[in-house]
């Protein structure tokens, strides 16, 4: 086997692994990946060993390892940058949605509470207002009331926490990867 | 570091292709050693000089390049 046919037989390999994967993550069947995966890695691996020319060389690994280390520099440095900048969206006040409550006295002597959520950033008015609701009386909320209220409550912070746990995926992701690296670079700084 | 291995595959009427099959390594590295672009190891530069028949001495020659003998440039 050549080469580009090892290199195309993985190919076809991979993309069937992953869509059968993919299919059966949508259905719900995880059986599937347990038993695709391994087959896939031994498929290529079968053709890896019917490949009767070099498929890879001392200057092809030099070249991979250094690719591999400045993947791992930009990685670093481009992840810590964009963690640091998703992250800090959870603490941001000025882009999260204003969420205003104000108290009042009803006639019969009862408290009432009309809550307003406004555009991030803008200042608190009837052009900027995004929706409201008002909790007729405060002390004898029910639990449809109670549910708008704490949705609002949220929704005030939802969109930043997504971003924050994106930075935090990024984040995790990069310490991990760089354990990895440790982890395999003190193996290899002791075997040779 | 220079190197010879034109010639001596000239003097042998040995191909590329040929040459990198008996040492185990790609057409492109060959290219690359032949045009100074790439470092080989010394186990490479040995095997090619053992295909050769010559000392590794007869195929490369050490120079010291600009940024000194300590360069890694390669």
């Amino acid at each position: 086997m050549k080469r580009i046919t090892y290199l195309t037989c993985s190919l076809i390999v991979g993309c069937m692994v992953a869509a059968m994967v993919g299919w059966s993550m949508a259905a719900g069947n995880f059986l599937v990946p347990v038993i695709a995966i391994p087959l896939g890695i031994i498929v290529i691996l079968a053709c890896r060993a019917h490949v009767d020319t070099v498929i890879a060389d001392e200057r092809e690994n030099r070249i991979r390892s250094r690719a591999a280390l400045r993947t791992l520099e930009v990685v670093v440095i481009a992840g810590s940058i964009a963690a640091i900048i998703l992250y800090s969206y959870v603490v941001s006040i000025p882009l999260s949605p204003i969420i205003n409550g104000r108290l009042s006295v009803n006639d019969d002597g009862t408290q009432s509470m009309t809550i307003a959520e406004y555009k991030p950033g803008s200042a608190p008015g009837p052009d900027t207002l995004v929706r409201s609701t008002t909790i007729k009386d405060l002390n004898a909320m029910n639990e449809t009331e109670a549910m708008a209220y704490c949705t609002y409550v949220r929704e005030g912070f939802r969109e930043n926490e997504s971003r924050g746990l994106a930075g935090m995926i990024i984040g995790c992701s990069l310490v991990s990867m760089l354990a990895i690296f440790g982890a395999f670079y003190l193996y290899y700084d002791r075997k040779y | 570091m220079k190197n010879r291995i034109r010639v001596l595959r000239a003097e042998h009427e040995m191909t590329q292709e040929q040459l990198a099959e008996l040492v185990g390594v790609t057409r492109n590295t060959i290219i690359s050693i032949e045009k100074d672009k790439y470092c080989p190891s010394l186990k490479l530069g040995f095997r090619i000089a053992r295909i050769f028949n010559v000392d590794i001495n007869n195929v490369f020659t050490y120079e010291d390049d600009k940024d000194g003998p300590l360069s890694d440039n390669e």
